[in-house]
């Protein structure tokens, strides 16, 4: 990781770094929670899953999790569409010969199913004997479904959201830096200008006029949302390119005859880079917080799709059934908190001043 | 007060609200002696700008304001009194007392017209508390009674009725109510000013002329006859034509909290309005119609206090503390769980629950599919659609058997427009077959049917606000069963009404709601003049009926703004709404509205959704109703304003609550109006 990368070569002062935040416990053990949880949720269809792990159904082999519908009346149902597999498992129970079996995942149900195929729609409260470890929303749907897809596309979100953010923002930034002069004049105003625009006001108002046609999904309100949010990563990126450029070994470069996008990318970025990397977590959290707020007020992505700020809302309209708030607040709130423990760490094993003395 | 299934937004926007305001004459004499021949110029005649622009207009229209003397009063006209008629309040209601309930929004004027004076206020400043001239009879359907008037007639050829205005009604304000008034407010109706386009022109379309015979005697001419006429074009509130003589082209401003003289029982003091938080009605003393036939025994309390709470969940809660008198349950939320009969005030019988089965014509919910776009263009699809769509588990399953699927596009008015037909059931194998029929053969991998060309068998259904998010997700879910794909699209309401009525969704989640009238109407969602406007021509031009003009199989000219949001457009079908428009008589009405449905179930362009058959709520013990609850007609338990509160039980219930004394409890059903 650290020989071989093509622009970014950390030097033993980064590997001190990253030693340091190791040996920061609360943040580390933060970071391998964190780690876990994206892992895990990453292999969600494999742990929180309608579908089925492995069939065995007349001496055949299915592998359902992943691909393409298996219909019920591969089954032997009388059905067309997808086959319910905790029916079938039940099914299988009872037969006798009992070569037919499957294998379903911890928790056998989706993020967008009713569950209660038949019943009245209503929360229920958590119960382990149905394996609704998290209780279900109120159209019968399973919450700890939810919130793990909700977790997982709200990371996709978040990771898509930095990386968008960042590319703009570090480029103009460094070029402002950079060029300094006029360009930086007029880029800062215009930055100014755009960065008073109240955000959520208008990611509200532009995602409920979303043109027919295109529908909201999670690459147009990341879209919307970028729009609005790569300002501020271009002050420090700025203000950084700023310093480093004074610094004599970009005059050197500059003597050799180095190209402008060589000089800021291959000498002064890897310079800056502990600027970005301490932001990174506070990122992740203020996408997350923005992702959730957007989905609270009903402006996020469309139904069904699972997302901790709609669980949330539905959380509540119905204060009745309190698993429902407290599952979606107790793991944002979880999920905040990990990642700040983590910025924490990253900024305290960047801080340049651990390594000076102060008399 | 709105209860939880209609859709506020569906009645701002659909256009179909009939509830027709009216305007008013000026200070004229008190004398208003019968047999003296009405004169155009009023008292004050060039005084004010309003008098000057009325009796230029007098001039100008001359043709529309008719002025004749007494005598020429046709005689033996049938005056008509709805002397026969049952009265539906309760005599022995007791007044006095402050009523407390509330409104979800703080109103942006008091004003009854005009732009912002269709906010939930207007309830209880025009709609539920000032007496129309003639008013339908909310117990039996086609009948009629007075309010402003002593008795009216219709003419020989059902095309113009006489008005006898009471000579007891007066406004608020001791000024006795004359055709002056009325005068004015045809003059107001039709005025530019007004800034109310769609009264302008109902009033200009369905009202050909106005004759004043004397103070007391007017008449209005109609374009057609119809059964129940007397109600459509008599069912106006007039206008207090000298508290208006300063109305120009810049009234609104200046009339936006404005004290006006009333005719209803109640009045609103500027005193009374605490901005922002709360609005007070006060009952008027000695009110001119207190013991008149049909009156007797409502408005009762002396005030209605109407408290601004934003939040729905928060208006329960406030009920629930005894902020409040009374309160809508709907949802089935608040019914089975934040008030359920298990709750301490309802299970000490302190708190009354009820259910009333009532009989409006209900809000069309249902899915409208657009006819004019690739693949729902086929009738095989759509029908497809209709076995797809799983409204009986929405019904069932989520409003937990308080909501019916419609059978019809018409449930909910006086008799049945079909006698046998019924909602197609949810047959997912049914489904398939017409899609099948469709060319959609083959599952892809999510389930999802396509066809040769690989198109896939997915439509998104558009809907305009949040209410209905939950619905949707469930239709979502077991559409799928059928191979078919709904994708969901929930807008704001502004932007989701105003994709569906320039026909550019798919299909729509929506309803229009329909104010009570005698038969139903189908111009407006069917006709194809509402779908395009080159449906037909007649000499090259476009033309609006379908009868003795060209059909054009192919029309491209797509209207936006109407209601006809399944694109509707079967000339045979146009042929048959307009002998329906123009039938006169009940039993052709019904005749024609058969084969009507028959067609519009036939192509199957709209999926009936859910109807709530009744009203359910909670009243405090001490709110008293007439035997039967209520009315057959009332749309909100409030609506009619029979109740009043009993102040001694009041008393009594406050010290029960304290002491913890309880009361018989028991869910009260009043189902004498429930239609089987």
């Amino acid at each position: 990781m650290t020989r071989h990368f093509p622009f970014f070569r950390f030097n033993p002062q980064t590997q001190k770094k990253l030693q340091r935040f190791r040996s920061i416990r609360r943040g580390y053990v933060s970071f391998l929670i964190l780690a876990t949880a994206v892992v895990l949720s990453i292999a969600g269809e494999l742990l929180v899953n309608s579908r089925a792990l492995v069939v065995r159904y007349e001496g055949r082999w299915y592998f359902p999790t992943y691909g393409r519908i298996h219909t019920g009346k591969e089954f032997g149902l009388d059905y067309a569409y997808e086959v319910n597999y905790r029916d079938l498992r039940a099914r299988f129970a009872k037969e006798p010969a009992g070569n037919n079996w499957l294998l379903l995942p911890p928790v056998p149900y989706n993020p967008i199913e009713n569950c209660y195929a038949g019943e009245t729609f209503r929360p229920r409260p958590p119960d382990w004997g149905t394996t609704h470890y998290l209780g279900t929303d109120q159209i019968n749907r399973d919450i700890l479904a939810r919130l793990v897809y909700g977790f997982r596309n709200a990371l996709v979100f978040a990771a898509a959201f930095i990386l968008l953010t960042y590319l703009v923002g570090i480029t103009l930034g460094c070029l402002m830096g950079y060029f300094g002069g006029w360009f930086d004049l007029l880029v800062q105003r215009l930055i100014e200008v755009w960065s008073n625009i109240p955000f959520l006001f208008v990611v509200i108002i532009v995602a409920s006029i979303v043109p027919a046609g295109i529908g909201m999904n999670l690459g147009v309100l990341l879209f919307i949302v970028v729009l609005f949010s790569w300002t501020g990563m271009t002050y420090y990126m700025r203000s950084a390119t700023y310093r480093e450029k004074a610094r004599d070994y970009v005059h050197a470069a500059q003597v050799l005859g180095a190209g402008t996008p060589r000089i800021i990318f291959k000498h002064i970025l890897p310079n800056v880079l502990s600027t970005i990397v301490t932001f990174i977590p506070f990122t992740i959290a203020s996408s997350i917080s923005a992702l959730t707020a957007l989905d609270f007020l009903g402006f996020g992505l469309p139904p069904p799709t699972p997302s901790w700020g709609e669980l949330l809302r539905q959380g509540t309209s119905n204060l009745q059934s309190p698993w429902i708030v407290a599952s979606a607040f107790s793991a944002l709130v979880l999920v905040l908190v990990l990642v700040t423990f983590i910025g924490e760490a990253i900024r305290e094993a960047f801080d340049p001043k651990k390594f000076t003395t102060y008399q | 007060m709105s209860s939880a299934f209609s859709l506020r937004l569906a009645s701002a926007l659909a256009g179909l609200a009939l509830l027709v305001a009216g305007c008013g004459p000026s200070d004229a004499p008190s004398s208003a002696a019968k047999g003296a021949a009405a004169t155009p110029a009023a008292a004050n005649a060039g005084t004010s700008v309003m008098e000057t622009d009325l009796a230029k207009t007098l001039q100008a229209e001359a043709e529309f304001y008719v002025f004749k003397t007494a005598a020429d009063v046709p005689t033996g006209l049938k005056w008509e009194n709805g002397a026969d008629l049952p009265e539906f309040a309760d005599p022995k209601a007791k007044k006095g007392g402050t009523f407390r309930y509330e409104i979800s929004d703080f109103p942006r004027t008091i004003r009854t017209i005009g732009p912002d004076a269709t906010g939930g206020i207007r309830p209880y400043l025009l709609d539920y508390v000032e007496p129309a001239f003639i008013n339908a009879h909310p117990n039996v359907p086609g009948g009629a009674y007075p309010g402003l008037l002593t008795d009216w007639a219709v003419s020989a050829d059902g095309k113009m009725i006489y008005y006898h205005i009471d000579p007891k009604a007066r406004w608020s304000d001791g000024k006795p109510l004359t055709t002056d008034d009325v005068l004015f407010t045809f003059y107001f109706m039709r005025s530019p000013h007004l800034n109310e386009p769609w009264y302008n022109d109902y009033y200009k379309k369905n009202y050909t002329q106005l004759i004043i015979f004397d103070k007391l005697t007017f008449a209005t001419a109609h374009p057609e006859r119809k059964p129940d006429l007397p109600v459509r074009v008599g069912n106006f509130v007039p206008y207090p034509r000298h508290a208006f003589q300063d109305f120009a082209a810049d009234w609104i401003e200046k009339f936006q909290w404005r004290e006006l003289p009333k005719l209803g029982a109640y009045q609103v003091f500027a005193k009374d309005i605490d901005k922002g938080r709360s609005v007070t009605l006060t009952r008027i003393k000695d009110w001119w119609a207190a013991d008149k036939r049909f009156f007797r025994g409502r408005f009762n309390p002396d005030r209605y206090q109407l408290d601004v709470i934003r939040d729905p969940d928060k208006a329960v809660e406030a009920f629930a503390r005894g902020d409040l008198d009374i309160i809508p349950l709907g949802l089935p939320k608040y019914w089975y769980e934040t008030i359920p009969d298990t709750h301490p005030e309802v299970a000490a019988g302190r708190i009354v629950r009820f259910k009333f089965y009532n009989q409006t014509p209900r809000p069309d919910w249902g899915l409208w599919i657009n006819r004019a776009k690739p693949v729902l263009d086929n009738r095989d699809v759509r029908t497809g659609i209709q076995y797809a769509t799983n409204f009986a588990l929405v019904c069932s399953q989520f409003f937990r058997g308080d909501a019916e699927q419609m059978q019809t596009r018409s449930d909910g008015y006086g008799w049945r427009m079909h006698p046998t037909i019924a909602a197609r059931p949810f047959d997912p194998k049914v489904a398939r077959e017409y899609f099948a029929k469709a060319g959609f053969t083959t599952q892809g991998a999510d389930g999802v049917l396509t066809n040769a060309a690989g198109q896939r068998l997915s439509f998104t259904i558009t809907s305009a606000g949040q209410a209905q998010r939950d619905v949707l997700q469930i239709l979502k879910e077991e559409a799928l069963k059928a191979g078919l794909e709904y994708k969901l699209e929930i807008l704001d309401a502004t932007t989701g009404w105003k994709k569906m009525q320039e026909k550019n969704h798919d299909i729509a989640l929506a309803a229009l709601s329909r104010s009570v009238e005698l038969y139903p109407r189908y111009w407006e969602m069917y006709h194809g003049s509402n779908a395009y406007n080159d449906a037909y021509t007649k000499d090259g031009k476009n033309a609006k009926s379908a009868l003795g003009s060209e059909a054009n199989p192919k029309p491209k000219q797509v209207v936006v703004q109407t209601n006809n949001m399944t694109m509707t457009y079967l000339p045979e079908l146009d042929r048959l709404i307009e002998a329906y428009d123009k039938a006169e008589t009940l039993d052709e009405i019904k005749k024609l509205a058969a084969q009507i449905e028959q067609i519009i179930h036939d192509d199957a362009a709209w999926v009936p959704g859910w109807q709530r058959p009744f009203l359910r709520g909670g009243y405090w013990r001490y709110v008293k109703w007439p035997q039967g609850f209520n009315v057959a007609q009332a749309r909100d338990m409030e609506e009619f304003f029979v109740h009043w509160i009993d102040l001694e039980e009041k008393k009594e219930v406050e010290a029960a609550r304290k002491s913890g004394r309880s009361y018989p409890n028991a869910l009260q059903v009043f189902d004498q109006f429930k239609r089987q």
